[in-house]
């Protein structure tokens, strides 16, 4: 029998049309040398109008758990502490925002780099499906049914890897470059507990900035290590979200996160600008910044 | 703060604050930091820039639009659009 190595807290909220395909990026067969028992997922719903039940993903190869968020609220955060509290593996890793297609080696990937450290930050890279970042994707003509062809095009899900043909990075100086935040961010257990899991002082719609807080802080912790997860990453799905809409959106999200977060903080809200070190999944090596 | 407003400080308070912003952001010794250069030729990305007009609006007590910044993006530029007029000199006393 495989050991559960790790836990991957998914979020959910109005993503009906991109869920399924989430799920499915994070189990196997898709996900490379994570054989069931390896991995478990947990689905947390936080309040969405027809939250999604464990019988609709049967199909799939992995363990899944639903859970729906009690009293949900318009911040996530609750919801992710509610994954993170659920969560069985040694090493868990969460997704804030359940829209993110996850390619093939992610997870094993995760998992090798989290081996690297006795006290890992993993952080996967962010990348947005279709040709610009979804809050020009607008003036790209860029909406759903575009993103339906694309992901037909690239022949999704049959191979994975071909996501990065059809994506833009949301990192724009490099893989060593700064970044604001990760989407896929794993952590062990014992550091989630250390770190306090998310805080639950950011209750803006769509947690604001706690996303970037929550890298900051665990990179923050005595004697952690960021490690880079390159070759792989995470692929957000066009779903009109908070910051993704339009740019004006995009910007206002951001400022008014960042002014949420220096009155939280008393700091300014910084991007990671360390390289930490960075894993290629890829060759399973270490590469230099 | 729209095209027409303008930031509760002089010139050289507005830059001043600019640079300390900057260089406390980047990590970076001041003397590295050329006011005529854009935000981007020393790594202060949109998202940076994003951040400092919230950080800014926090401390001048007026709302500035991120915009601006992408409009006018270096801190010599920025800080003469949108610092009030020069403080007025101080008046010598009149010889007695």
């Amino acid at each position: 029998m495989t050991d559960l190595e790790v836990s991957l807290v998914v979020v959910s909220y109005e993503i009906a049309r991109e869920l399924p395909r989430t799920l499915l990026s994070l189990a196997p067969p898709y996900q490379r040398n994570c054989p069931r028992g390896r991995c478990e997922i947990i689905l947390v719903d936080n309040g969405s109008a027809r939250p999604p039940e464990a019988a609709a993903f049967a199909s799939l190869d992995v363990d899944l758990r639903v859970l729906h968020q009690e009293n949900p609220t318009v911040s996530p955060v609750a919801a992710v502490n509610t994954g993170i509290a659920a969560a069985r593996a040694p090493l868990v890793g969460v997704f804030i925002d359940g829209a993110r297609l996850a390619s093939p080696g992610l997870v094993a990937g995760a998992l090798a780099a989290a081996a690297l450290h006795p006290r890992p930050v993993v952080a996967t890279m962010n990348y947005q499906l279709g040709p610009a970042l979804h809050y020009e994707a607008a003036s790209h003509g860029y909406d759903q049914a575009a993103e339906e062809r694309l992901l037909a095009d690239i022949g999704w899900p049959q191979d994975g890897t071909r996501l990065f043909d059809v994506s833009t990075p949301e990192f724009r100086a490099g893989e060593a470059g700064p970044i604001l935040e990760s989407n896929g961010l794993f952590l062990p257990r014992a550091l989630w507990d250390e770190l306090g899991g998310y805080d639950p002082a950011f209750t803006e719609p769509g947690g604001g900035v706690v996303n970037a807080d929550a890298l900051i802080r665990a990179c923050a912790l005595p004697g952690t290590q960021l490690i880079r997860l390159l070759g792989e990453g995470t692929f957000h799905q066009f779903h009109g979200g908070l910051s993704t809409s339009s740019p004006d959106k995009a910007i206002d999200v951001l400022k008014r996160g960042a002014i949420a977060y220096q009155r939280r903080r008393g700091m300014p809200l910084r991007t990671t600008r360390t390289p930490g070190w960075l894993f290629d999944a890829r060759t399973n090596r270490r590469r230099s910044a | 703060m729209d095209s027409g407003s303008r930031l509760p400080c002089d010139r050289a308070q507005l830059r001043s604050w600019m640079i300390d912003y900057i260089t406390a952001v980047l990590a970076i010794p001041l003397e590295t930091i050329d006011a005529d250069a854009t935000f981007d030729s020393y790594g202060f990305d949109s998202v940076e820039a994003v951040v400092m007009a919230g950080v800014m609006e926090e401390e001048f007590g007026v709302p500035v639009d991120p915009i601006q910044l992408f409009e006018h993006p270096t801190i010599a530029d920025f800080s003469a659009r949108y610092a009030s007029e020069e403080a007025p000199a101080p008046v010598s006393p009149p010889a007695s």
